[in-house]
């Protein structure tokens, strides 16, 4: 069992608010993690902090073990991390192929490779009838699945996934499931931060609980759901 | 706007306005249009340089960068000051004022681009505004010539004293014409090629979304860095030609409303980032508004301003490129029978 992520009691505070309070977190190679927690608990904030989007106030962010704190966003989707953003975060007036093959041109700098690894994340996501249409033209799934190849096309070590299964239908979010199956089974290490827990249920190994910015239970999901604060912040009951 | 792989046919239809357009630009001083005309051309093509400059960085990434007509008006005054100081000939100076001009702009305006949206405009009007303060205020305008600016001979000056007197008003006119016109052709050409390269659809992706864009793995940095540079570049030749041919270099040059409301109001007008758009826009506006002249004389500002008014109101997105469109449509059409 070795870790591939870890934060090391990451604080970062809006002002006055503290919306990460030392969360320390260690996601092992290969496995799926879940992230819950009602809302404004810190979920996003933290996978922003994980991709240096926002700059932590205490803390450190290890990628196999290197300290990657200090990096520029881009600079750690180089090294394998790879995120899907919270809400359908696409660049709306480029086709699709060119939302994909931007990533791959900057991860991989040849021409060549780029496309090659655009049409094979395009394909994979089912999306090459679509390649050469706008975005705005797709239905929500389908943006997912757009989401999904510029995940794929950077080849990541780990993928974090924010709120994947929002806006999906039952069958659609099966499919997704599907998908994050197979590419786990093929070596992609998931985090995944939900808030409905019904999916994350049953594809997590292990879930870690945020609420106010503190991270209150970790375990495996069966587990994590008996417990007692658990129930209390999440489902209200005081 | 879609900016899809394109065919064959789309390239060739593409590709004839744009020979039409060459064509007419380079036969038509040869119909005697005579010297006002020639100057008016010579302006306009040289604007279209600026024009490109606004629309390949800011109509891509949508960081309005209104300190262009700086970077303009500077290039002239660098060439005027190595002019008159270092005694390097116009046609030496004019090479040399490039670079440095291109320098100042980025050492200048760079630091504002971690700034974003219209504080980052603001922040670069201020430039031209402040250097128009510089060069009229004492001490300064001892040296920069003030308000009566910098006087030095023009490009091919020399040259055309060695012609026999009847001709030299006429050479200087054409060659100048001709330049200016191969700096346009060369410019769009090129401007063309970064503009729907993968890095001109980076420029594009920071202006849609730049926390994606840098999430995502493009070094956002990098990008505007690169594309503020070239249209740095862009603005910097154009004023180091304009300045060239047109001595004295005055404050007239930096002026926003000189060297920069006509070129950014082809850029909204002819559809940010389009390129072709404000390239046609360029022409259009600019001829119009001369024609306005001859036409109804100094009431032409208001016409002019009342057209554009017009103009956007009804199509703020940029009408320019959209008739362009249609227009290559109807053509495919024509070609497909
Ligand atoms: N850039 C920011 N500036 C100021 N406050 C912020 C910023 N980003 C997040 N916050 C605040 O931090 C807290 C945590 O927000 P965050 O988006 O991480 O919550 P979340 O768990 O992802 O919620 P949701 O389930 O609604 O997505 C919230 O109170 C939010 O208002
Ligand atoms: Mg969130």
């Amino acid at each position: 069992m070795s870790e591939i992520l870890g934060c090391e009691k990451v604080t970062k505070r809006f002002g006055g608010l503290t919306a990460l309070n030392e969360v320390s977190l260690s996601v092992v190679k290969g496995e799926i993690f879940g992230i819950i927690g009602p809302n404004g608990s810190g979920k996003t904030t933290l996978l922003n902090v994980i991709t240096g989007l926002i700059r932590l106030d205490e803390g450190r962010i290890l990628l196999d073990g290197r300290d990657i704190t200090k990096l520029k966003p881009h600079e750690r989707v180089k090294l394998g991390i790879a995120r899907m953003f919270q809400g359908m975060r696409v660049f709306p007036y480029l086709p699709v192929y060119l939302n994909v093959e931007l990533v791959a041109r900057s991860i991989y700098g040849d021409v060549r490779l780029a496309r090659a690894r655009t049409s094979w994340a395009l394909t994979m996501s089912g999306l090459l009838p679509e390649a050469g249409e706008l975005p705005i033209r797709l239905t929500p799934y389908k943006l997912r699945m757009l989401e999904f190849a510029r995940i794929l096309v950077s080849n990541p070590k780990i993928a974090l996934l924010d709120e994947p299964f929002a806006g999906l239908t039952p069958d659609e979010a099966e499919a997704m499931i599907g998908l994050i199956r197979k590419f786990n089974s093929l070596g992609v290490t998931f985090v995944i931060v939900e808030h409905k827990l019904r999916y994350l249920m049953r594809i997590a190994n292990r879930v870690a609980v945020l609420n106010q910015g503190v991270k209150i239970a970790e375990g495996r999901p069966e587990d994590v759901v008996r417990n007692p604060q658990v129930i209390e912040v999440y489902l209200g009951v005081s | 706007m879609v900016f899809a792989k394109r065919s064959a046919k789309d390239l060739i239809v593409g590709k004839i306005p744009f020979l039409i357009a060459l064509a007419v630009l380079t036969l038509l001083p040869l119909l005697n249009v005579g010297g006002f005309w020639l100057d008016v051309l010579t302006k306009v093509n040289l604007f279209l340089l600026v024009t490109l400059a606004i629309d390949l960085y800011s109509g891509t990434t949508y960081y309005l960068n209104l300190g262009v007509s700086f970077t303009f008006g500077f290039a002239g005054y660098s060439l005027a000051l190595l002019n008159v100081y270092y005694g390097i000939p116009t046609e030496y100076s004019m090479l040399l004022a490039i670079p440095i001009s291109i320098f100042f702009s980025l050492a200048i305006l760079l630091p504002s681009l971690k700034i974003r949206g219209v504080y980052f405009a603001i922040l670069s009007l201020l430039v031209p505004i402040i250097f128009i303060g510089i060069v009229t205020a004492q001490p300064f305008s001892l040296y920069l010539g003030g308000e009566g600016g910098l006087r030095f001979k023009q490009l091919f000056l020399d040259f055309a004293r060695s012609l026999p007197p009847g001709i030299r008003l006429t050479f200087l006119q054409y060659s100048y014409y001709y330049i200016s016109l191969a700096a346009a052709v060369v410019g769009y050409v090129i401007a063309y090629k970064i503009g729907f390269s993968d890095f001109g659809f980076m420029l594009r992706a920071v202006g849609q979304d730049e926390e994606l864009a840098e999430g995502t793995g493009i070094n956002t940095l990098k990008v505007k860095v690169i594309g503020f540079l070239i249209s740095s570049a862009y603005a910097s030749v154009a004023g180091a030609l304009y300045a060239s041919m047109r001595p004295p270099v005055t404050v007239d040059l930096v002026v926003p409303a000189n060297t920069l409301i006509p070129p950014l109001t082809s850029v909204i007008v002819g559809g940010l980032g389009t390129l072709i758009g404000p390239a046609i826009a360029n022409y259009l506006l600019l001829l119009t508004y001369e024609l306005l002249w001859g036409l109804i004389g100094r009431w032409r500002v208001i016409a002019y301003m009342l057209l554009l008014i017009i103009i956007i109101t009804i199509k703020p997105q940029g009408i320019v490129f959209k008739a362009y469109v249609e227009a290559r449509k109807f053509l495919r059409g024509v070609f497909s029978e």
